[in-house]
């Protein structure tokens, strides 16, 4: 058989009802027209999943995706998509982790893995080179992510694999678990570890002694350094200077902060949990993922006091704002602690501060009682009800059982009107991106939800355009230019621009690297032009920045029927009142999303979806080659 | 007669990417590897510690091998394996002090840093400039921070 250049080659199949394991080829036809990652998982979840099953049964898919740049010398390729039919959100999951996993698969001889069934008892899934085995994990199920990850790398004597696991929060079921990577690093959202702990799978160790191979070996390794040329002075200047933590004064500044649960954009202790803050004063060194020149990481510590944690990695941008800034702390080291406590917990930091600056809110308008928090006064800005709030959420404890349902749930079971002010896109919970005060983009981003509900991921692209005014070396690939104001709504090419991004940004995950080295300026960046070169020279297909712009819109597309085949149309891509509503103060103050409706008439037009349905029309699938999906999505209507 | 010049880290900049790895063996091998290659970036994860391991050339394994596969280039100082004779008995990952040297877990042969032939792969694609390849004078005072460091006294 030919080579597959860029790829291991191999799917590793795990059934846990049966306890097997077994390999099996690529399929070359499906990697021509999804390439990998998001996108061939994207075809598999379509293919196997029949509709509407429960995410917590059996039947449900656990993926570990790469694509082919990922392992390779491309500029920060430690990447694995987690993919899977989400528990929170009840439609399509992924979440990404950085680290070693994604690379130490693929030198295991392995693209994916897909996990299939239950095991009746806690196991793990230890993968070294072509060999797989199941093994007991009875020992590990209770054990936090690092003490887990502590055993599992002691016990099998290797001490360079990559540990893939869940912590408490994953086996007690809480609806937003992590999967967590070389112990710090998150596949936070959509409840894949919630999946994980159903399937009774507490962790998998890789180790790969294998090699990568590019098609034109000498062509690649110009590419690549050039690239890693590039990209490598933000190492300096941009994220790896002060960490993804290091925007937040000037989003502050720019009224783009998300406040007390989305009711302002403006901190007034921002200062005081900055990035730059960060550096002098906990920061222990910068690490990066694999294969990453710009090493947002941060190995941190808060030494001493009522606060300390041991040495981790944290303190992300989106952590800070969603356990900390959402609930009005201005102490960084009590929320770099509730951080370390998601961590070792294996608990999404974004949907945690999310649900809990709602649970403060609840208790503040009475909806939530004293009676039901057990004594404990919601108020704000108190680090003791984040840090006790996390405990009884992955816990399930007294409130903490409402509130592991995520913000969704909690509000439908609480009612009188806790509706308006869940911030939440098809049940994820909205990130630390306004809709109002970043980019008007965002409203059309978190309505639509497409893949996951309100991701933090997808918008990144978003406020770049009209935000920052950076247009990423796609101003020649069609992104309208000058961008609009970033206030603008409809009649200013917003549908238009926000599609591109979109098309640009999900090839991250296709071909299996970090979203950041393609979200800045063009010279500095992996731009469309750099991943055309590079994934031609690695994989010998001839990709051209249309064409992979081409399988972008292919997998954005199936995804979107994935959802519509579990229940989403244009119905559903609503935004709850509270990220609609007037901002309450700062910079930004008045500024409400005033025509979801107009823009998202403006987006279904340039996607070729149904305006009245917001579904991808037949024609549309057609025209991409997913003819069968068309059929199905179709057939009933 | 240029100055011959010497493969250093500094330690302190290292963020542990792996980058060298990938280069060193996608420039032997054309292939990218991280067991295939002739630098290995240790990460303790409990600790602040990121650094890449690499033949220091200080030629303890040239003794070692009994086939006398290994040599010294004069041009670079640098040690070369000469891979037809190379038997695969492993005496010199045995003396190396460092763990700097390895089997090729591909052909079985040794794998050591012949730096590039005085053109090193892993300092081009280090985004940090942890790894440099200077003159003699200025590696000297580097080596002797990185060897101080071990004088430390830990409280």
């Amino acid at each position: 058989m030919m080579v597959l250049h860029g790829y291991a080659g191999k799917i590793l199949w795990v059934d846990l009802s049966r306890m097997e394991v077994r390999g099996k080829d690529l399929d070359r036809d499906l990697v021509k027209l999804y390439l990998g990652g998001t996108g061939y998982a994207a075809r598999i979840l379509w293919d196997m999943l029949e509709a509407r099953i429960d995410p917590l049964s059996p039947e449900n898919l656990l993926i570990a995706a790469t694509g082919p740049l990922t392992g390779t010398l491309c500029p920060s390729s430690g990447s694995v998509e987690f993919c899977f039919k989400s528990p929170l959100t009840g439609i399509f999951g992924e979440t990404r982790a950085g680290g070693t996993f994604g690379p130490k698969l693929k030198f295991a001889g392995y693209d994916f893995i897909i996990v299939r069934g239950r095991s009746e008892k806690p196991v793990y899934l230890y993968i070294r080179d072509r060999s797989a085995e199941l093994r007991d994990a009875s020992h590990l199920w209770g054990k936090n992510v690092h003490e887990t990850t502590d055993i599992l790398l002691r016990d099998l004597d290797e001490p360079d694999a990559s540990v893939a696991c869940i912590g408490q929060a994953g086996e007690n079921q809480v609806r937003f678990a992590s999967i967590m990577v070389d112990y710090d690093r998150a596949a936070g959202r959509c409840g894949g570890g919630t999946v994980m702990g159903a399937k009774k799978l507490k962790a998998i160790v890789v180790d790969g002694h294998g090699e990568i191979s590019a098609a034109k070996p000498d062509e690649f390794f110009e590419a690549a350094l050039e690239a890693i040329n590039a990209v490598k002075i933000r190492a300096t200047k941009g994220m790896g200077k002060h960490g993804t933590l290091g925007g937040l004064v000037n989003l502050n500044e720019s009224g783009a902060l998300p406040t007390r649960n989305f009711k302002t954009c403006y901190f007034e202790e921002a200062e005081k949990v900055s990035g730059q803050t960060l550096s002098e004063k906990y920061l222990i060194k910068k690490r990066s993922c694999f294969g990453c020149p710009i090493g947002c990481g941060r190995y941190i510590q808060v030494p001493a006091g009522e606060y300390q944690t041991p040495p981790h990695e944290g303190a992300e941008y989106e952590t800070v704002d969603m356990l900390g800034v959402q609930s009005m702390i201005g102490n960084l080291e009590a929320i770099i602690k509730a951080g370390y406590l998601c961590n070792i917990y294996g608990l999404d930091t974004i949907s945690a501060g999310n649900v809990i600056a709602f649970a403060i809110e609840a208790y503040e308008r009475g909806i939530i009682s004293e009676r039901d928090t057990n004594g404990m006064k919601l108020r704000w800005g108190d680090p003791e009800v984040t840090l006790t709030l996390i405990e009884k959420i992955v816990n399930k404890e007294g409130i903490g059982r409402l509130l592991a349902e995520g913000v969704k749930r909690a509000s439908e079971k609480l009612g009188k009107g806790s509706e308006e002010f869940a911030c939440h896109g098809k049940g994820l919970e909205i990130p630390a991106h306004d809709a109002r005060g970043t980019t008007k983009s965002l409203a059309i981003q978190y309505a639509v939800g497409n893949p996951r509900g309100a991701c933090h991921i997808e918008p990144i692209w978003a406020p770049m355009w009209d935000f920052s005014k950076v247009d990423m070396g796609l101003r020649k690939y069609g992104l309208p230019w000058p961008p609009p104001s970033r206030f603008e709504e409809t009649g200013v090419r917003r549908g238009e621009g926000y599609k591109l991004l979109v098309f640009f940004g999900e090839l991250a995950g296709i071909l299996g690297v970090c979203r950041f080295p393609l979200q800045a300026a063009e010279e500095e960046s992996l731009n469309l032009d750099r991943l055309s070169k590079l994934t031609t020279t690695l994989t010998g297909f001839d990709l051209k920045p249309q064409d992979l712009l081409r399988i972008s819109e292919r997998v954005y597309n199936l995804k979107r029927c994935f959802n519509v085949r579990e229940g989403v149309d244009r119905r559903s891509d609503r935004l709850p009142k509270r990220v609609m509503e007037p901002i309450a103060s700062g910079p930004t103050k008045g500024v409400r999303v005033e025509n979801l409706d107009g823009m998202l008439d403006e987006f279904y037009d340039v996607m070729g979806w149904d305006r009245e349905t917001g579904i991808p029309k037949k024609e549309k699938l057609i025209e991409l080659g997913l003819n069968d999906v068309a059929e199905e999505i179709w057939r009933s209507r | 007669m240029s100055m011959i010049k010497s493969l250093v880290v500094i330690p302190d900049r290292c963020m542990g990417c792996h980058l060298c790895e990938l280069a060193c063996s996608q420039k032997h091998y054309g292939v990218m590897s991280i067991e295939r290659s002739r630098i290995h970036v240790v990460r303790l994860h409990h600790q602040p510690v990121d650094a890449p391991i690499f033949c220091l050339q200080c030629g303890l394994c040239i003794t070692s091998c009994p086939v006398n596969a290994i040599k010294r280039d004069p041009k670079t100082g640098a040690i070369t394996v000469q891979e037809e004779k190379c038997i695969g008995c492993g005496n010199c990952v045995h003396v190396c002090p460092y763990g700097a040297v390895s089997l090729d877990p591909v052909t079985r042969k040794a794998l050591i840093c012949d730096l590039c032939g005085g053109d090193p792969a892993c300092v081009k694609a280090c985004p940090v400039d942890a790894l440099k390849y200077l003159d003699v004078d200025l590696a000297a005072k580097y080596k002797r921070i990185n060897f101080s460091r071990l004088q430390t006294v830990v409280k």
